[in-house]
């Protein structure tokens, strides 16, 4: 071990004093990056009255995009977007497909086969005053 | 022979300035048919317009009504009262019921969700008529299409072939045409191309008491004929150099007209391609510029490989390339996003969500990319401001580096010299040849592919969905179909690209014997890893391509 002056001691103390402020610099600059405006906007779709669906039958609704079925035992909702990386599932008589990577979904939106890990997102259906409303709980 | 030399280049001086007048002054057509007027005034008919009515009155007119109005309730109710043909014809075919709506298709701004004619035509010959879709034949489609142009006041004659070139969005096409100043001026750089071929070779030093150009300063004084031979270095650097300042200046054209927000980005788009003078030419000439760019940038790394340069002293240069590489590809991902139409729509949600697969810190750098939650217009301003500006400056400085390093690392990889050099003057008249002739196949390709465009992205999904990734990134969509998102589409691309980095590394020095040389014994391996490497890239496209 060399002889460690006061010099040295200095010179690293005020080094390393810099390099921490220049660390503290830095999560500044992380969170101005990362600060986000607008916090995400509720994820809540009205769709209109009950009867537009009557008993039975599958709507597309493209907007969300979503699929609404309403079977005897109620409404079941399910998101189209596919859950692999995100493009539209077309709705097919067999089921889904997605048309980027192919992945595919039996009618009720289990997966098949493809590289989704996932089965298609159930959404959650709210009834008031006759209308209907579906909402994404946060992915 | 020089008194015939001064006659060619006073010819062509002449030819260059009669050119230009005749471009100058070529009078833009008159916008007619402005929103505002309805109906428009129809001088000439389209051709086939007649075929096309009598086909619109069988096939379309049912739902779309007789005068183009749509299914509007006032047209239901001549239906009795269950406002259905069913009725009346006791038929259940669902050519007998009327679908939930049939949107307008005459009038002022009916046929907007078309950016132009061959969309419509595409739209009528895969969507129509709904209860036979695709039933229709090209030869009912075409004058199908004519009738609707007609019918709306367009009257650019339609035909087929030009259909792509027909605004469905603007009053009026306003350019001058745009081919004839194209041809022309590719006729002309082949001329000036020809007649400086034939010039012979200049063995002039400079002179004593004069000083080079700057242009002709930028380059050393003279260098040995080994590192200029075209079937050594292919030109490509010097080329990508080239079609990156073409991109450079064209894009900076763009600018004034590209408007960065998410109602007017596809919109801008369009006004450059269909109403600027000469915004085809310009938008074409960035878009095939930077295709080429990629293509070209390819062809010198794999020259670089193949011709073993990646040695000792060029390890760090390689790096330098492979970065720019990189950072190439970026420039051109960000700039398709730019669009902001249906074309790019599932590209840009691909792309993004394929971060979000980043164990640990995928979702920050998500949103970081994207500006939010969700894509909107953060996303398209954070785009915006890479392309032309961060990743820019960034390949700016960088190019500047990697050129700098080819002088400093002692010029092209070659032989120990035999005497034999080339001055600047040659060099830069070579320069020049590989200049007219590149940008003559530019401008060719600009004014006969044009451009991709598409209807500007809409909240609600649309019909007509492009949901092909760009060129060079089909191979990554194939392998995604494989499997796991994150290994398959960041993972295998990241590996590939740090083996090419390991190369200078991983491969002894080459002995001056095997210098500016195809295919070195040296770096055999490397080689061979690079041709694997390039024909999965190849078999990966081509298997995309054909599993649309």
């Amino acid at each position: 071990m060399t002889h460690f002056n006061r010099r040295d001691f200095l010179k690293i103390a005020s080094n390393s004093l810099l390099g921490l402020s220049g660390l503290i610099g830095l999560s500044g600059l992380f969170r101005f990056l990362s600060y986000e405006p607008a916090p995400p906007p509720p994820l809540e779709y009205p769709i209109g009255p009950i009867d537009s669906y009557p008993p039975g039958s599958r709507t597309v609704l493209t907007e969300i995009p979503a699929l609404l079925i309403h079977d005897p035992e109620g409404f079941i909702a399910l998101s189209l977007t596919c859950p692999h990386l995100g493009c539209t599932v077309e709705n097919l008589p067999t089921g889904f497909e997605c048309p980027c990577h192919g992945s595919r979904f039996d009618p009720s939106g289990q997966l098949l086969a493809g590289p989704a890990a996932k089965a298609l997102q159930p959404l959650q259906i709210k009834i008031k005053d006759g209308q209907l409303f579906l909402s994404q709980t946060t992915p | 022979m020089q008194i015939l030399k001064k006659y060619i280049s006073a010819f062509l001086s002449i030819t260059i300035f009669i050119f230009m007048v005749l471009l100058g002054s070529i009078p833009s057509q008159t916008a007619a048919a402005a929103s505002g007027d309805w109906p428009p005034p129809r001088t000439q008919p389209q051709a086939g317009e007649e075929t096309g009515s009598a086909l619109y009155h069988s096939f379309c007119a049912a739902c779309h009504g007789a005068a183009g109005q749509g299914l509007t309730a006032a047209f239901r109710s001549q239906f009795g009262p269950d406002e259905d043909c069913a009725e009346c014809h006791q038929n259940t075919s669902p050519a007998y019921t009327f679908p939930e709506n049939a949107p307008a298709l005459i009038g002022p701004k009916t046929l907007k969700r078309f950016v132009n004619a061959r969309q419509l035509s595409n739209y009528i010959q895969v969507k129509m008529p709904w209860w036979d879709a695709g039933g229709l034949s090209a030869s009912q489609t075409s004058p199908l299409t004519a009738h609707l142009l007609h019918q709306n006041g367009i009257l650019v004659p339609y035909s087929p072939k030009k259909a792509h070139q027909i605004s469905l969005r603007q009053p009026e096409q306003t350019t001058p045409n745009p081919e004839f100043g194209g041809w022309s001026l590719t006729a002309l750089l082949a001329l000036a191309a020809f007649s400086l071929a034939q010039r012979e070779k200049p063995n002039e030093t400079a002179k004593p008491g004069t000083r080079p150009s700057f242009f002709h300063h930028l380059h050393p004084p003279r260098i040995p004929a080994n590192q200029s031979r075209w079937r050594y270095t292919l030109g490509a650097g010097g080329l990508a150099v080239f079609l990156t300042i073409i991109v450079g200046l064209t894009g900076i054209l763009e600018l004034f007209f590209y408007v960065p927000t998410p109602e007017q980005a596809g919109l801008s788009v369009q006004l450059i391609t269909y109403s600027v003078p000469f915004g085809a030419l310009i938008r074409g000439l960035h878009f095939w510029g930077a295709q080429a760019l990629v293509i070209v940038s390819i062809i010198h790394l794999l020259r670089v490989i193949f011709t073993g340069a990646f040695s000792h002293p060029r390890r760090f240069n390689f790096l330098l390339g492979l970065v720019l590489l990189v950072i190439l590809l970026f420039l051109n991902f960000t700039g398709y996003i730019l669009r902001w139409d249906e074309g790019i729509h599932w590209a840009l949600v691909v792309g993004t969500n394929l971060l979000r697969s980043i164990p640990l810190v995928g979702e920050t750098l998500y949103r970081f990319t994207i500006g939010g939650p969700t894509l909107g217009a953060a996303t398209l301003t954070r785009f915006y401001a890479w392309h032309i500006f961060g990743l820019t400056l960034i390949g700016a400085l960088l190019i500047g580096w990697h050129i700098f390093r080819v002088r400093r690392d002692g010029g092209i990889a070659a032989p120990p010299t035999n005497r034999e050099y080339i001055n600047r003057f040659e060099l830069v008249r070579r320069e020049t040849l590989a200049m007219l002739i590149s940008l003559a196949g530019l401008i060719l390709a600009a004014i006969t592919l044009p451009a991709p465009i598409a209807t500007p992205i809409s909240s609600s999904a649309t019909v007509l969905t492009e949901i092909r990734a760009p060129w060079f990134f089909l191979w990554v969509q194939q392998l995604l179909r494989y499997g796991d998102a994150f290994w398959l589409g960041l993972g295998l691309p990241l590996a590939m690209l740090a083996t090419l980095a390991a190369f200078p590394y991983l491969f002894p020095r080459l002995p001056d014997a095997e210098k500016g040389r195809w295919f070195p014994r040296t770096s055999r391996s490397a080689q061979i890893i690079t041709a694997w490497l390039a024909l999965a890239w190849l078999a990966l496209t081509l298997l995309e391509l054909l599993t649309q």
